[in-house]
């Protein structure tokens, strides 16, 4: 692998921008080498157009305290493998800077022997990121304004 | 400035500087984002001077963390610590 900046981000659970689908791609591509896993369960967030008093979000700014990522991302998988112990792994990647309507802005890979744990946990490091993972984000709406999330 | 005093060295309290990180809101409430402060002693005494200079402060929620650990003591700091101001998280 060839480490660049992007790789580097991605090193520290963090991607500059929308999560690629190169990003997407490798992380599939590594499930062919995991032969202990029966269910790979991916969960994409996407950034929602929503419409907040009358004004569509056009994007979101993510900002992130980028030396807590790592440790905060390091205990939610502690946890995870903790709780479900037929989980193999836990892959996550949080967008920073800007991601438009409609992209890509959290991955999370859970790959598990059995399908079942591979839900249950997946959703439940969803949960734990947005509960513990330092990212803010700021809403910009087509007319410019923005509201600090 | 230190002082060397027979062989102790005391750090001269002047000199002492933390660095403190605004995130989410505070960052734009601080303006820069980050901001040095000198002879802090203690969290306690800290939090009162970015009152001081960010009024506005008191009116949001945050934690704080002690070089990337999140605390809620009054604890004392030392010189090159990194204090975080962190507004609830919204990531995902």
């Amino acid at each position: 692998m060839i480490l660049n900046y992007r790789t580097i981000m991605e090193l520290n659970y963090l991607t500059d921008g929308p999560v690629s689908q190169e990003s997407i791609s490798r992380l599939i591509e590594k499930m062919n080498s995991m032969t202990d896993c029966g269910g790979h369960m991916i969960f994409l967030g996407q950034v929602r157009a929503d419409a907040i008093d009358g004004k569509r979000v056009k994007a979101i700014e993510y900002s992130a305290y980028i030396e807590l990522v790592g440790a905060e991302a390091e205990k939610i998988k502690k946890s995870i493998f903790a709780e479900y112990d037929d989980v193999k792994s836990v892959d996550i990647i949080h967008s920073t800077g800007i991601v438009a309507a409609g992209q890509i802005s959290l991955l999370v890979l859970v790959s598990a022997g059995h399908r079942q744990q591979a839900f249950q946990a997946c959703s439940k490091t969803v949960e734990l990121i947005k509960k513990n993972l330092p990212v803010w984000k700021k809403e910009f709406y087509e007319d410019e304004s923005y509201t600090w999330k | 400035m230190v002082l060397e005093i027979v062989g102790l060295r005391l750090i001269d309290p002047i000199a002492m500087e933390v660095q403190v990180l605004f995130f989410g809101v505070l960052a734009e409430i601080s303006g820069t984002g980050f901001k040095h402060y000198n002879g802090v002693k203690s969290m306690g005494d800290l939090m009162h001077r970015i009152q001081d200079d960010y009024p506005e402060i008191v009116h949001y929620n945050y934690r704080v963390s002690v070089n990337s650990e999140i605390t809620d003591d009054d604890r004392l700091l030392k010189s090159g610590d990194e204090v975080a101001l962190m507004p609830p998280f919204a990531g995902g």
